[in-house]
């Protein structure tokens, strides 16, 4: 589902220019060591939704019906993606992944269309090794995104066969060896080891899907690895390029940006409906999806700053965030574009109920928790945890401290407390004029809120100042930069790497724009070079 | 035989590689033991809530057999004569990361991992016992949860054993159409066998693999590799007949979903479910370790009748905190109901209770402070008469808390020399608590 803006929304942006192939030579780094990751549950409901799809039907993900629950992925560092690197799956998990597999296995194989994609050739007995052989040399290839060895191909061939004399059914037979493919760790983590210091075609092919789409290569990717492409520089330029024109890009950019700002904790969060009389569990959703379709707007359609993220009037509401905001909704059904006229008082990423609910309480806001995010996840500033055995509480609202910040006066008073809150509390106070699920208020107890503040010398009084201040800070680009590195590589970089400074450089040069950022970290050494195992 | 004489004598020297049998009841109060001519296995489990307590009104008057209901402790009146109760006892180690250390340092006697401080670094106390009895059950230990969330139990670094918080997932499969009472007999399932082959090439498959991988991702793969080999061996399992337990029975479904009624998780409901499926879990010998995660440390949980999310009030309440007591009640009366779904299975002339010990533990006492001193602990069930059930004990001087787990886990059978590392580490249980 994309969204056209109306025109006018368009005037002051210019139009993409074309990004240069290849830009001057990268520092000498040293190569990061190899990853083994596995697959986030995202890139695996997304690689079995891509690895059966049926040309000319559907392939929206919603064709085959996987088990609800699978292995939860756990952040490390702040991110899914580096968990993926370092966590190991629980025996739960691994009888999640047998039932989906054959969960998998009957819903393909059952389906007409999808037999008759899969499999080029009519059994002519039971056991009919040859035809088999012709459904799993192409399947195995795709799901393990790597052609299978001889020996591999025999043992998954005489699996089938043996299944289908079991059964006496030459396509049930076939089930065993798919849900093998399935349960194999060749698929369910990625092999990235390398040779000679260097990915080989079939890795990197693996590394662009995963990183720019969230999925497994396609066809095309995979016939360009078997042709030693994607290992010259030229030939991983037109992939790379070819890729981010594909609308599996925007699934990339989404996943990425889930993990980025943990849009996946809205699944978890609860609201008091009591207090919040907007809210709803579907409010959830629609805020999540405002703040994607924001930010593929911002990247792809308008190839934009980074920075305009943060400062933008333009957002896309349906009815239940339109009536939140209130604004007319822009479309009848579903969402639509907007421009939110400046007097609304909001603006940019940090004016969506996304964020703002996630970094509240159940029954009101939370200052401290919407400066921690900003600190961390916006700017890549470390906030050490609160001291254990000190009292945490705030006083109650009084007639001397009606709102919030006259409350959290007392963090910034204690020593031990003002360290980490002067660097969270004045960024939360900048947002309070939005309320624990992001509805506007002018006061609070009855008191005039007072939003105004500084951050790093950079003074604002709204938030839409706010906004301002963050898309100015020196810090904002570079850690973007800094945590899509990371899940490109697989591991938080290391700082004064010069690659990662190279990349930060080459960002701010060219206006923060996340597509250019995109095609620069994958064409990267970083990513196409790799260290020693150990 | 006085098993703990000869644990002592086996640890006080060298020879702790002693094969000592799993402990069994060896014979119910009638001089009979199982139905099948077997022994009652011990079991252990965990049920946590997160948040901590209001220590001035969980802490009861008086210890021994004579100790008075404190106000949260209340809901357990009933239960008195089969619960423990111990407080006084601290955890040891740098409380670093508030909530976090706490846990980690209760159910592990270990800190955080230093760069991922949401994982132990060590394996807390259900699988420590889980690796030693769990390979005699279908599952090596179960996970539950009444809230979404994904619980506490831990191998080792980074290597979670994530909760099932759908009681009805749970119950399809542990009690879908694999199920076989006892007196049934194993279906005849050819798919099964073939199934295993799957699992036999999965198993070559990583263990090819591990050859080229460096050392932390060899030891990830093997964890997946004891998934795959539980499977297998679970498969391997339902291709026999069951058991003949006379406690064991096909429960009744739970129902098909929890949906939060008026913004508010329905927990205890869920709470008794997953008990209930649990508990016939234990008396089918399906486990012999489980955890349960009433709610998780920093839950914002919005409970019945409070004005805001759990954690939320813990530090803002004012004054006595009424709310956060209220809210620790509710907690308490979670404990209470899921140690009655436990005593209310017969088993070997008394309960299922009576082979159980259930801890009950959260990561800290004062959730404003997030101390870790003084801590709220229970114990419900004797472990087939090892733990001394109905008295509070109270340590005196802050005693290290390790010693509740390094007893609970002797109880269960597994000669530990010590629990715990640092200051946290003790290689003596607590003796007041062993019968």
């Amino acid at each position: 589902m994309r969204f056209v803006l109306p025109a006018l929304l368009f005037a002051c942006s210019t139009p993409p220019e074309e990004p240069p192939p290849i830009r001057g030579a990268a520092p000498a780094g040293t190569p990061y060591e190899p990853t083994f990751r596995r697959l986030t549950e995202s890139q695996y409901r997304h690689a079995i939704a891509d690895l059966f799809a049926v040309p000319g039907e559907p392939s929206d993900g919603t064709a085959i019906v996987l088990p609800a629950n699978l292995e939860p992925d756990v952040a490390v560092d702040e991110l899914l993606s580096l968990g993926s690197a370092v966590t190991t799956i629980s025996p739960y998990g691994v009888e999640q992944y047998e039932t989906a597999a054959f969960q998998v296995a009957e819903q393909v194989l059952g389906d007409p269309a999808s037999w008759a994609h899969l499999v080029p050739c009519t059994p002519t007995a039971v056991r009919d090794d040859a035809c088999a052989r012709q459904v799993l040399e192409p399947l195995g290839l795709r799901v393990w995104r790597r052609p299978l060895t001889v020996a591999e191909l025999d043992a998954l061939v005489d699996l089938a066969g043996t299944s289908a004399e079991t059964l006496g059914s030459f396509e049930e037979g076939l089930e065993y060896p798919l849900a093998l493919l399935l349960q194999s760790p060749y698929f369910l983590y990625r092999v990235e080891i390398g040779e000679n210091g260097f990915f080989t075609d079939y890795e990197l092919a693996s590394r662009l899907s995963f990183f720019l789409w969230d999925t497994v290569p396609d066809a095309a990717l995979l016939e360009a690895a078997a042709a030693g492409e994607l290992t010259t520089e030229t030939g991983l330029a037109v992939q790379v390029d070819r890729m981010l024109a594909d609308d599996r890009a925007r699934a990339g950019l989404r996943n990425l940006f889930t993990d980025l700002y943990k849009l996946y904790r809205l699944d978890r969060i609860s609201k008091d409906p009591a207090i919040f009389n907007a809210y709803s569990p579907e409010l959830k959703a629609s805020a999540r999806e405002e703040t994607l379709l924001g930010i593929e707007h911002l990247v792809f359609e308008r190839d934009a700053s980074y920075r305009e993220l943060f400062t933008t009037r333009i957002t896309f509401l349906d009815r239940g965030l339109a009536a939140l905001y209130g604004v007319k909704a822009p479309a009848r059904d579903g969402f639509g574009g907007v421009q939110l006229p400046e007097e609304l008082g909001r603006a940019g990423v940090l004016g969506h109920a996304s964020l703002l609910m996630l970094e509240a309480h159940a029954v009101s806001s939370s200052v401290t928790k919407r400066g921690v995010f900003v600190r961390t996840n916006l700017l890549c500033q470390e906030i050490p945890p609160p001291p254990a055995d000190v009292d945490t509480s705030i006083p109650e609202p009084s007639p001397d401290a009606p709102t919030m910040r006259e409350r959290v006066a007392v963090h910034l008073q204690e020593p031990v407390c003002a360290g980490c809150h002067r660097l969270t509390d004045p960024i939360g106070l900048g947002l309070e004029n939005f309320d624990g699920i992001g509805a506007w208020r002018e006061s609070e107890n009855g008191a005039q809120i007072d939003a105004s503040g500084d951050l790093e010398g950079y003074t604002f009084t709204t938030p839409v100042g706010l906004g301002h201040a963050i898309a100015n800070h020196e810090n904002l680009g570079k850690c973007l930069v800094d945590r899509l590195f990371a899940t490109a590589v697989g591991r938080s970089p290391g700082r004064g790497d010069p690659l990662l400074e190279w990349h930060e450089e080459g960002f701010e040069n060219e206006g923060q724009r996340v597509l250019w950022l995109l095609r620069d970290l994958v064409m990267s050494p970083a990513f196409r070079q790799v260290g020693e195992v150990r | 035989m006085n098993r703990r004489t000869l644990l002592r004598g086996v640890l006080g020297g060298t020879a702790v590689g002693l094969g000592l049998p799993l402990l069994d009841c060896m014979l119910d109060t009638n001089g009979t033991a199982l139905a099948s001519g077997g022994a009652l296995p011990v079991r252990f489990g965990l049920f946590f809530w997160g948040n901590g307590v209001v220590p001035d009104q969980w802490v009861p008057e008086g210890t021994g057999t004579g100790w008075v209901a404190s106000p949260e402790l209340a809901p357990l009146d009933p239960l008195r004569s089969v619960i423990t109760v111990v407080s006084g006892m601290s955890m040891r180690l740098p409380n670093i990361h508030p909530h976090s250390s706490g846990a980690a340092g209760i159910l592990s006697g270990a800190p955080v991992l230093v760069d991922n401080p949401s994982s132990f670094s060590a394996p807390s106390i259900d699988q420590i016992i889980a690796a030693e009895v769990g390979g005699n059950t279908l599952y090596r230990s179960l996970q539950t949860a009444s809230t979404d969330i994904s619980g506490l139990s831990f191998n080792g670094p980074n290597s979670k054993n994530p909760a099932e918080s759908d009681p009805y997932a749970l119950y399809e499969r542990l009690f879908g159409p694999t199920f076989v009472e006892p007196g049934g007999t194993a279906v005849v399932d050819p798919r099964l066998g073939l199934r295993r082959s799957v699992l036999d090439a999965v198993m070559g498959d990583i263990t090819t693999l591990q050859g080229r991988l460096g050392a932390s991702d060899r030891t990830r793969l093997d964890q997946h590799l004891t998934g795959v080999r539980e499977l297998e061996t679970r498969l391997a399992r339902l291709q026999e007949d069951p058991t003949d337990l006379e406690a064991c029975v096909s429960p009744d479904a739970p129902l098909p979903s929890f949906p939060d009624l008026e913004g508010r998780p329905q927990l205890q409901e869920r709470n008794r479910a997953m008990a209930k499926l649990l508990a016939m879990a234990c008396a089918c010998d399906q486990t012999r370790v489980f955890g349960h995660y009433f709610t998780e440390p920093i839950n914002d949980v919005l409970f019945t009748g409070a004005s805001a999310g759990h954690h939320d009030l813990t530090h803002n309440e004012p004054g006595s905190q009424p709310e956060v007591h209220a809210i620790t009640v509710q907690c308490m009366e979670a404990y209470a109901a899921f140690v009655e779904e436990f005593q209310a299975i017969p088993e070997g002339g008394a309960t299922l209770l009576d082979s159980c010990a259930i801890l009950g533990a959260t990561e800290h006492s004062l959730g404003r402070t997030h101390s870790v001193d003084d801590l709220p602990l229970l114990i419900a069930g004797s472990a087939c008469g090892q733990i001394v059930n109905g008295v509070h004990h109270r340590g005196v001087g802050q005693d290290n808390v390790s010693k509740v787990a390094l007893t609970l886990v002797r109880a269960c059978g597994v000669l530990l020399p010590t629990f715990g590392v640092d200051d946290a580490q003790t290689s003596d249980g607590l003796s007041e608590i062993e019968v």
